[in-house]
């Protein structure tokens, strides 16, 4: 609790003036009985990337979820303590988690294209959302944003399923990006691609992130280092109950350690 | 270091150990999968088997017992048309027709040969279709008015009884003399040297100088050859060639060769037409080897009087309107006098009146005009089943092919006299065709039980004309109301089990453990609680007439909708359960995605849940809709009516099905109904594939649409 309390504030002494995307406050989650994360408190600054880092089953991906109320479709979870996102808790009883995760966007570990063509992929999200614009020049838009519109652009009516795994990913990620989100969850995103397609994501989540807030889990810490700007170091306890240890700049975390186990996992010594 | 390699080997096997574990454990593997194949092979063979039994019973011979003999039928029509025309003089006595000839020039007749020649001074004969009646002409066939007569014996009793050995051999030779003093023509040279080769052959007997005969002969068959057999028995025991008797029946040619064929103490048959095979095939089986000897040609002259000046030839067009239809000579040729016909004909019993009418018409309704056809059909049933007839289609409107099937029907009202399997008609064909032959007034016929009016006709008491249509009717009007109540409720509740419900729940709980349960509920304990709940006390909804379009017969409730609605309820499970399935099949992935982008469930179900997971939920819509249309049971305890004769007019009509009238025509002990029940298997097996076809046709074609 004490160390919790402890990084939240030295994180909003390194950026005093940097403007907050969304912040948790003394988040707890919970499936059945089982607490999978305590007290996680964490302040996301506005076009940043942030990464979660840490060991297995330390709870990040069950972090990153809880930003868009993901944890809300597991029947047994059960989510404590506040998430504020432009000024509003999104865990208050009046929010409806079907408008959170429209302005909260998220890209999977696996490519999950929809069984649609390039095209449908993105245009029915934008749909479903009620979008009346050109269609045609919100895809050539959003492909674009992704980097994947010189790749696909022939070849719109096929099926999503025709591109390769990396393809994929992008097709994804202009797929989040059509919707007009504010922020973008990306739990592992490279995870099941080559160096290659991830080295493309990485470049282009650098673009990204002149206008969007990024928030990505990685199992990869030189990926944390390359590519984000903070970086959130979590372990699990006894109790199998993950917590956030460290949290601060990349540069900082990765080569100024204040935590005693953020070094020794950084520089390989568990994990 | 040798230590150390066998320490840590130890535990395997080696060398020849380790060979006879790999050939142990290949032999395992290819015992398990002959196995397998063994388990595949026995379920094919079966399928097989029942199909092939099913299509067994489904075709095959049939001897049809007409109550009215189609050939006589049309014969005592002709007969009774000319005997009925006025001015029309039957007599028994030839002389007596012919005399009345020659007296009247308007007169016109026919008689005899041998008579004609008698007075061949007074009478003139006429040509028919430009062929006048002489030796040449009626041995040819070309007279219209001709056959050829015959008498039948066999090689055994021409080789072991002598006197009918003797018999035949006099006979022969004096036939032709006998035949031109009856009155037929002789059948020439060459026949007669044909036919005595061919009783040498049987008999082994040559020679000019035969012994004496003697013992005792039955002769039987034909009314007309018989008097040629009389004379040429009475001219041998007139000259001592024969000592003893023959005795000569006339009891017609079809008769003649039954008898033949069954009963070794007939000697010889007098025909007046050709043994067909399926008479040879009867007398085969009895050992017997019939042997034809054509003795004689009968020709019929056509005669009018000598003081006639006008008539020198007919066609055989003429000779019906002048016999059936027309009273003045003018009305067949306006430059005949204006003069009635006076018609002598032979009396109706004599066989000389019906070879004159089968000659002229024909024998088989087929033959017939429509004209004819229509008279015969009218002139044969009742009154009260005329109206009906009318009142369906007018008769006037049918064509011939339809009025001969309604003369079937109507008058004919064949019977199954005795029917086969397809196997045994491909096998057991000479006998088969024996046993037919052997049963009188019967004609055999290939049927195919399967077949359009099968398809086409109400259930019926009489198995030639009892069809499925009614039982289709219901068994789709049935499966309908079953898909319409499980299809929507089946796929929604699957939706809500697997997309909305959280599966923690009491209510969930029960629910889920409930379907999978009722999946394995006998089918029978939902027909009790579609009688307990449709029939009895949803009564009044179910029978319609709480929406007042009941009929008062079905006033219990045991309708198509309670029918439908229990085999709804029956199948709801299939649905489900193979709903869930489908719908738990598609990656989660899918829906994360959707739900990421700000999608509701709602949306996420119809967009990507539902499409995803269609082919399998159609898959179990399949199975849920042929399971359906092939249940019997819980129909029966709902109450089918297994007679229903009239197409359900509604869903609140009485009901029967496929299955249930299979089972009904099962349960009866007549063979046909094992015919028709086999025939009805069949149509609900075509069109079970049929409507799987479809709907795996439409489930491919939708499926390729989303992807």
């Amino acid at each position: 609790m004490s160390i919790s309390l402890a990084v939240s504030s030295s994180s909003s002494i390194e950026s005093p003036q940097a403007r907050i995307a969304v912040e948790s406050r003394n988040l707890r989650v919970f499936y059945g009985k089982f607490m999978a994360v305590r007290d996680i408190n964490l302040q996301v600054e506005e076009c940043k990337i942030t990464a979660l880092i840490g060991p297995s089953g330390c709870g990040k991906s069950t972090v990153l979820r809880a930003f868009n109320r993901m944890n809300d479709l597991v029947p047994v979870a059960r989510t404590e303590g506040e998430i504020l996102f432009q000024g509003k808790n999104i865990y208050d009883p009046d929010v409806d988690a079907v408008e959170v995760r429209r302005r909260v966007g998220m890209v999977f570990q696996k490519p999950n294209p929809f069984p649609k063509s390039i095209y449908e992929n993105i245009a029915w999200g934008a749909r479903i959302n009620g979008f009346k614009g050109d269609m045609d020049q919100l895809v050539e838009e959003s492909l674009r944003g992704a980097a994947l519109w010189d790749e696909v652009k022939d070849k719109l009516k096929q099926s999503g399923y025709s591109l390769s795994g990396g393809q994929q990913q992008r097709l994804c990620i202009a797929r989040t990006i059509a919707v007009k989100p504010d922020i973008i969850l990306m739990d592992e995103p490279c995870s099941a691609l080559d160096p290659i397609a991830t080295l493309r994501i990485e470049e282009l989540m650098r673009e990204l992130v002149n206008q969007y807030t990024i928030i990505i889990v990685t199992h990869n810490m030189q990926q944390a280092a390359r590519v984000a700007d903070y970086t959130a170091f979590f372990m699990v306890d006894d109790t199998r109950t993950g917590y956030l240890v460290e949290y601060g700049r990349s540069d900082q975390i990765f080569m100024r350690p204040k935590d005693k186990r953020t070094e020794d996992y950084i520089t390989g010594r568990f994990g | 270091m040798a230590v150390e390699t066998q320490q840590s080997k130890v535990g395997y096997p080696e060398g020849r150990a380790f060979e006879r574990f790999l050939r142990w454990r290949k032999q395992l593997g290819a015992l398990w999968g002959t196995l397998f194949f063994l388990s595949t092979l026995i379920g094919m063979v079966v399928l097989v088997v029942l199909v092939a039994d099913i299509v067994d019973g489904a075709f095959g011979y049939v001897a049809l017992e007409y109550r009215v003999d189609p050939e006589s039928l049309v014969l005592d029509y002709h007969k009774n048309q000319m005997v009925s025309m006025p001015k029309t003089l039957p007599s028994e006595e030839d002389v007596v027709l012919v005399d009345g000839i020659a007296q009247r020039p308007a007169a016109i007749g026919f008689v005899g040969y041998a008579y004609y020649q008698q007075k061949a001074d007074s009478v003139r004969v006429l040509s028919v279709d430009g062929v006048l009646p002489d030796e040449a002409t009626v041995a040819e066939g070309r007279y219209p008015l001709a056959r050829p007569l015959f008498l039948y014996a066999d090689a055994k009793t021409l080789a072991s009884k002598a006197e009918a050995a003797l018999f035949v051999g006099e006979y022969l030779r004096r036939v032709d003399e006998v035949a031109a003093s009856v009155g037929y023509f002789p059948a020439g040279e060459s026949v007669r040297t044909e036919n005595l080769a061919a009783w040498t052959r049987a008999s082994g007997l040559s020679g000019e100088s035969l012994p004496v005969a003697q013992g005792e002969l039955s002769v039987t068959g034909s009314s007309t050859v018989a008097p040629i057999t009389q004379r040429v028995a009475d001219s041998l025991v007139a000259d001592n060639r024969f000592v003893g008797q023959v005795q000569v029946e006339s009891i017609g040619t079809d008769a003649g060769f039954r008898r033949f064929c069954a009963d070794l103490g007939v000697d010889l048959v007098d025909a007046s037409r050709p043994m067909q095979s399926v008479e040879r095939a009867a007398c085969l089986q009895l050992g017997r080897a019939p042997i034809e000897f054509q003795i004689a040609n009968d020709g019929l002259p056509v005669i009018v009087s000598s003081q006639n000046e006008f008539v020198r030839e007919l066609t055989r067009a003429q000779l019906q309107q002048i016999f059936t239809s027309a009273t003045r000579w003018n009305e067949i040729d306006p430059s005949w006098p204006d003069q009635d016909i006076f018609r002598f004909i032979p009396g109706v019993d004599s066989g000389t009146l019906d070879f004159f009418v089968t000659a002229l018409f024909g024998s088989s309704l087929a033959e017939q005009s429509t004209p004819v056809l229509l008279d015969i059909l009218t002139s044969n049933i009742s009154a009260g089943r005329l109206r009906a007839l009318e009142a369906q289609r007018p008769l006037a409107e049918l064509s011939k092919t339809e009025l001969v099937e309604r003369i079937e029907t109507e008058v004919l009202r064949p019977q199954v006299a005795a029917s086969w399997s397809l196997t045994d008609s491909l096998l057991r064909r000479t006998e088969i065709e024996a046993a037919a032959a052997a049963m009188p007034g019967t004609a055999l016929i290939f049927k195919s039980w399967v077949n359009w009016e099968f398809l086409t006709s109400p259930q019926s008491s009489d198995p030639l004309h009892a069809g499925v249509r009614t039982a289709i009717f219901g068994s789709l009007l049935v499966t309908l109301v079953a898909f319409l109540l499980a299809v929507p409720l089946g796929i929604a509740a699957a939706i809500y089990l697997e997309e909305y419900s959280s599966g923690k729940s009491w209510f969930d709980r029960v629910v889920e453990t409930n379907i999978n349960n009722l999946a394995g509920v006998p089918s029978i304990i939902y027909g009790m609680l579609g009688l307990a709940v449709f029939v009895r006390f949803l009564g009044p909804l179910t029978s319609g007439l709480a929406f007042g379009v009941g009929d008062p017969s079905t006033a219990n409730g045991r309708t198509i909708v309670s029918a439908g609605l229990t085999l709804g309820l029956l199948v709801l499970p299939l649905v489900i359960i193979n709903g869930r399935e489908a719908i738990r099949a598609v990656p989660r992935g899918i829906r994360e995605g959707s739900f990421g982008l700000g999608a509701t469930r709602w949306q996420t179900v119809w967009s990507h849940v539902l499409p995803n997971a269609i082919t399998g939920i159609l898959t179990g819509v399949i199975l849920a809709v042929s399971r359906a249309f092939g249940e019997t049971a819980p129909l029966i305890v709902v109450g089918a009516s297994t007679f229903v004769v009239v197409d359900p007019n509604g869903l609140f009509a009485k009901f029967t099905s496929l299955p249930v009238q299979i089972y009904q025509w099962t349960s009866r002990p007549q063979p046909e109904f094992q015919h028709l029940a086999a025939a009805a298997i069949v149509v609900l097996l075509l069109l079970l594939v049929s409507l799987n076809a479809l709907a795996i046709w439409l489930r491919n074609r939708y499926s390729r649409r989303v992807i």
